[in-house]
């Protein structure tokens, strides 16, 4: 595959959208050619009609006037719907591949870059792109308005129109280098109100903190000096680019002083009519308009080139891991550790007996952080392997080694929805994909399963709290339950995968002792046969482990069960009684 | 799911207009100078007309050909003059509503703020949040682009009219032929666009929240397989944004249709009055030629005053939301305010529902002698979070009362020391320095003063550690903090606000055995001289503490000395210790 590159997601996305294009830009010529038209009729209305004193040549021009409003009307109606559609088309494609490129089964999109980051190019920088395809067609449509304009002049009067035509570009190039302080000046009023909004923003996100310590009027006040920051800027980027236009307004004004000039003598030597003459300052007039929106238009195509580079990084943004071979099924759910070093991880070796529950005690919490990220296939390790049945994850499908190892992740999000979308995925929601072992259940197993998922995790408990029970809603990231509420639902989510192998990483730390109890046996029922591995420090669920595991300086230190390691080591004894 | 949220309230039209009206009287100087001055320039420019039908009447009339340079040495003296007076004109106007902005985002966020908690997590994070972002920008670049040249235009408009009616009255009626196709044009797309903009606002808005919960979550629905269920909601709602943008664009280009309209009635009036009055002699071929040449000018000012109609609707539907917030009561302060006797904390027969019938606390009553520790237990789900939050005045209690030192919370002095301050079960840090995240609890508080917080709470080592030291940028986009030391930092923040009255929840929970250890002592030293309420899955330090109350469904089930409790048979306590000491005690 080629390197994805911003011209090449720009050109894409125009691609995508050729024909409204094509159609926006013609009707959009046709706009402009119209208004171009105008005031070379007003010419002939006064040349042959206002000066003539003929009723017939005014009703004649007045029809042949109609004719043009209609023309640019209809145009401009229909051009601009299919801009528009365009680029709003182009924006939600756009949005959409960007938002699978970061569920890719793959990931790396999300690596080191921030939600917010990544929302506001799918939001923002799709958008920017998609608006190309919008000013792509008014651009063709301002130039041939330029043309047509010029034309018509020099039909008129050939040194009128080169005048026009000449003078034209130079007042682009003019208006062009008039713009480049502007830019960077807009540029630091924009960095200003950027930073004042992600300040706001970010203090939203924090209130309950905020709240919590009385801290709203200290940070009105930091928002407050930022804000008058903003304010600054912008103040000084409002005076630059109000110069900006009145000096543009002069300039024009002159030009007009000029055609007047020549033209004026030219109908005074009697080269040329009234109505040429009139037509000629007309249309240095209406040339404002195509021009000022070239300058847009140009404006516009390199802030949506600088989006289309962003969209393109995030596109192309390495995978985190590889492999694409299916896991051939059945799963028996035997796993083993090789030599794995990853971020403090030191040639871990490891042994998981298929149908077990597991154990592992890590001495610093940043290695199961690691292993949980290995074990779901969110990071390649930095060496060493970790097979499944025999099978090197690295190998497979990252997708169908999560179907057949479940990974619930310490912060796993809840999702807006119901209690029971959260817990099972709606039907057809899988992606299913190749080589996958994992079957996909019936609605009457789906139903079995949830409430067997509900009862062993205890977020049966949570669905009696809700108005509609398991159909209760849920507020985003589920922040209308208590904290070891939204700890069990994402456990019971968990287990209604019905995974073959399930790693639970500290999946206890928000509630109750007695709750805790509650859990560690069913979870111990539910995953009667079937591999389970639970990373944790809770002497509770380790004491509930066949077997244990004490991973101390990055690699495993002993084994054993719960009993026998407090007995026997005092490294694991300080871990995990505390 | 967003239909039964209940948003955050919106301004009405009145409350609006008042609002701006409040915003302009100090500014009412400014604004007058900008008119002037915008207008000064605008009449320069119209004698670009006259004077181009001045030329055309001395070709007429057989004038020599230098005979024209006068009037176009003229139109050269317009063209500076007005692009001066533009300038100066647009900056005076840039101040007036850059100033206005800023002043209406601050009071904004002021008063987000300060909106209880409970009402913004009814509303969703997304609400307040495209509030402060999407809405603020929408105004803004309204304000920004739309006001000069607003301003602008209609200034050309009635000063146009004005000129035609100098040339001669019958071209102004001629003009104004116009203005009833455009009047009802306005009117036909007002009462279609506004409630099309306020539903396309919520879709926006939503589409926001759902790429927001998506890509955040991007790990977990990895995990669960479940990227076709999100891709198909992203899809959705932005499909949603996009089909309400488009049913505005059909109306807008419908809206440009019949303003075409209006522009050829009213040239071809003027053309027909021009062509009559030049036929009667009335007016020469250079006044219709310049009043031809008026109206010619006229659309684009006219078009842009009323396509501004477009985004002022816009705008106006994001300005509600912003009314609606900044304009909120600010929170009355007590009449006669007090100060607390002493440290000690009392909540009486308090209780609370999240949503109306679904109590969550019923009657509960407990006090905290100033300088003592209580531990609040019981399962999870029981009401301990809500009963921290409010103590601390987060939440407000649907009944009952709350005194700290014999003091109600609402007759607390606000601009005196924090009374009480709680650390929320979930972290965060602050976007921005170290520094700045801490002096959000004490804003003048010295460098010396912040390192000694870190150093009281065990934090000073990995602090001083840091690439920047103090002026390391923490949060989001900055350096990460591990969860251990982000609760470090919280407990460092509370010992800058130095409250009376410490709530903690669950402040030990997510480091892990190993780490909660180490936040055991931070926490010791925080609470140092402090009474505190503690809420604690870890029973060590419902063991350490001086009471110990379990709360069970809302109700206050046990409360007794950690000893006294643990031998109850039956008891709550009883049951949660043996649970927690069980794999702990036997064997170590
Ligand atoms: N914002 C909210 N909106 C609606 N209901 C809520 C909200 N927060 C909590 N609840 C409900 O109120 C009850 C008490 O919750 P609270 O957070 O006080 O429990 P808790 O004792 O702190 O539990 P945990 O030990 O799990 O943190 C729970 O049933 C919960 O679902
Ligand atoms: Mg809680």
């Amino acid at each position: 595959m080629p390197q994805l590159t911003g011209g090449r997601v720009l050109r894409e996305a125009l691609r995508g959208q050729a024909g409204r294009i094509t159609g926006s830009a013609l009707l959009s010529t046709g706009h402009q050619a119209g208004e171009a038209m105008v005031p070379v009729v007003i010419g002939m209305v006064v040349d042959r009609a206002v000066g003539t004193g003929s009723s017939s040549e005014l009703l004649l021009w007045l029809a042949v006037l109609g004719a043009v409003f209609l023309t640019l009307s209809f145009s401009f109606r229909f051009g601009a719907r299919l801009g528009e559609r365009a680029a709003e088309q182009a924006g939600h494609l756009l949005r959409v591949r960007l938002t699978d490129r970061v569920l890719d089964r793959r990931g790396g999109a999300d690596t080191g870059r921030l939600p917010g980051a990544l929302a506001s190019v799918a939001t923002s920088d799709a958008a920017r792109v998609g608006m190309i395809a919008l000013v792509l067609p008014l651009g063709v449509a301002g130039i041939l308005g330029l043309v047509v304009g010029a034309v018509a002049l020099l039909r008129v009067s050939l040194p009128l129109g080169l005048l026009v035509l000449f003078g034209t570009p130079l007042m682009m190039g003019l208006a062009h280098v008039l713009g480049r302080p502007l830019q960077r000046r807009s540029e630091v009023e924009q960095d200003r109100i950027a930073h004042t909004a992600g300040l706001a923003a970010d203090m939203v996100g924090g209130l309950r903190v905020l709240k919590g310590i009385g801290a709203e009027r200290a940070a009105a006040e930091r928002y407050r000096l930022s804000s008058r920051a903003a304010l600054t800027a912008t103040v000084h980027a409002a005076r630059a680019k109000s110069w900006h236009d009145g000096t543009l307004l002069a300039v024009n004004g002159l030009f007009l002083a000029v055609v007047a000039l020549v033209g004026g003598r030219l109908a005074a030597d009697g080269t040329i009519s009234i109505g040429a003459l009139i037509a000629a300052v007309g249309m240095a007039q209406y040339l404002i308009g195509p021009l000022s929106m070239l300058v847009w238009v140009n404006g516009e195509l390199a802030q949506g080139r600088g989006s289309a580079v962003r969209i393109a990084e995030v596109l192309a943004s390495a995978p985190a891991v590889g492999g694409d071979a299916p896991l051939p099924g059945p799963v028996t759910g035997r796993l083993a550790v090789r030599g794995l070093t990853h971020a403090g991880l030191r040639g871990l070796d490891l042994d998981v007996t298929a149908g077990q529950l597991v154990g592992l005690v890590t001495a610093d919490p940043a290695h199961a952080e690691a292993l949980v990220d290995l074990l779901g296939r969110e990071r390649e390790p930095d060496s060493g392997t970790i097979t499944l049945d025999g099978h090197d994850l690295s190998t497979l499908d990252p997708e169908a080694v999560r179907g057949a190892l479940l990974v619930a992740a310490h912060d796993a999000d809840l999702f807006e929805g119901t209690l029971r979308d959260n817990v099972v995925a709606p039907a057809g929601s899988n992606g299913n994909g190749p080589g996958l072992p994992h079957q996909r259940t019936s609605p009457a197993d789906t139903h079995g399963l949830l409430s067997a998922a509900l009862a062993a995790s205890g977020a049966d408990e949570v669905a009696a709290t809700l108005d509609g029970g398991v159909d209760g809603a849920l507020a985003e990231r589920g922040r209308s339950l208590s904290g070891g509420q939204r700890q069990r639902v994402a456990l019971a989510r968990a287990l209604a995968a019905d995974a073959p192998v399930l790693v639970l990483h500290e999946p206890t730390t928000a509630v109750d002792a007695v709750t805790e109890l509650h859990i560690v046996h069913g979870v111990r029922r539910l995953r009667e046969g079937r591999t389970t591995i639970v990373i944790t420090t809770s002497p509770a669920l380790l004491a509930a482990a066949d077997t244990v595991h004490f991973v101390a300086d990055g690699a495993l230190t002993a084994s054993g069960t719960h009993e026998q390691l407090v007995r026997e080591h005092t490294g694991y004894r300080a871990t995990v009684l505390a | 799911m967003t239909e039964q949220r209940e948003l955050l309230p919106t301004a009405t039209g009145r409350q609006t207009a008042a609002a701006l009206r409040a915003l302009l009287r100090p500014r009412r100087w400014l604004a007058a100078a900008g008119l002037l001055v915008l207008t000064a320039a605008t009449a320069v420019g119209l004698a670009v007309a006259p004077l181009l039908g001045h030329v055309v009447d001395l070709v007429t009339s057989g004038a020599p050909a230098s005979s024209i340079t006068t009037p176009v040495v003229a139109l050269a003296v317009v063209a500076v003059l007005s692009g001066a007076a533009t300038a100066y004109g647009l900056t005076l106007i840039a101040r007036l509503g850059e100033g206005a902005l800023a002043e209406l985002r601050e009071r904004f966020l002021d008063r987000a703020l300060r909106l209880p908690l409970g009402q913004v997590e009814r509303a969703g994070s997304g609400d307040l949040t495209s509030r402060a972002g999407n809405d603020l920008n929408a105004v803004a670049s309204v304000v920004r682009s739309g006001l000069p040249e607003l301003a602008r235009s209609l200034l050309a408009i009635g000063l146009t009219i004005a000129g035609l009616a100098v040339l001669d009255w019958r071209f102004m009626l001629a003009a104004l032929l116009a203005a009833p196709v455009q009047l009802y044009t306005v009117w036909w797309y007002g009462g279609r666009a506004l409630p099309l903009y306020a539903r396309q606002r919520i879709a926006v808005g939503a589409q926001q929240q759902q790429l927001l919960e998506t890509i955040g979550g991007a790990p977990t629905v990895r995990a669960l397989r479940r990227r076709e269920q999100h891709l198909g909601r992203v899809t959705a709602r932005s499909q949603d944004a996009v089909d309400l943008t488009m049913r505005g664009v059909n109306l807008v280009t419908r809206f440009y249709a019949r303003l075409n309209l209006a522009e050829f009635i009213g040239l071809s009036a003027v053309l027909a009055t021009g062509f009559l009055l030049v036929r009667s002699g009335e007016v020469t071929i250079g006044a219709a030629t310049a009043a031809a040449l008026y109206f010619h000018n006229l659309f684009t000012p006219v078009n842009i005053a009323l396509g501004l109609i477009d985004d002022v609707q816009a705008a106006t539907a994001a300005l509600v939301r912003i009314v609606g917030v900044a304009d909120l009561p600010e929170p009355v302060a007590p009449p006669a305010p007090r100060t607390p006797a002493d440290a000690s904390l009392h909540a009486d027969a308090v209780s609370h529902a999240y949503t109306a019938d679904r109590p969550v606390l019923h009657e509960v009553t407990i006090a905290v002698p100033a300088g003592q520790r209580v531990a609040l237990v019981g399962a999870s789900g029981a009401g301990k979070s809500t009963l921290a939050g409010l103590v601390a005045g987060v939440h407000e209690p649907t009944s009952g009362s709350i005194r700290v030192g014999g003091v109600g919370i609402g007759d607390l002095d606000p601009s005196g020391r924090r009374a009480v301050a709680l650390i929320t079960q979930e972290v965060y840090v602050f976007a921005g320095t170290l520094a700045e995240d801490l002096r959000l609890a004490r804003p003048d508080a010295t460098d010396a003063e912040l390192t000694a917080a870190l150093e009281r709470v065990g934090a000073a080592e990995w602090a001083a550690a840091l690439p920047d030291g103090l002026s390391t940028v923490v949060g989001e986009g900055g350096h990460r903090l591990t969860a251990a030391q982000a609760q470090q930092l919280a407990l460092a923040r509370l010992v800058l606000a130095d409250p009376a009255v410490a709530v903690l929840d669950e402040a030990t929970a997510e480091a892990g055995s190993a780490g909660a250890r180490v936040l055991e002592a931070s926490v010791a030293a925080a609470l140092h001289g402090r009474t505190g309420l503690l809420v604690a899955h870890r029973l060590t330090q419902a063991a350490l503490a001086d009471r110990v109350v379990v709360l069970d469904a809302g109700r206050i089930v046990e409360s007794g000395s950690h000893d006294e409790l643990r031998e109850a048979p039956d008891g709550r306590y009883a049951e949660l210790w043996r649970a927690w000491s069980g794999r702990r005690e036997q064997d170590a």
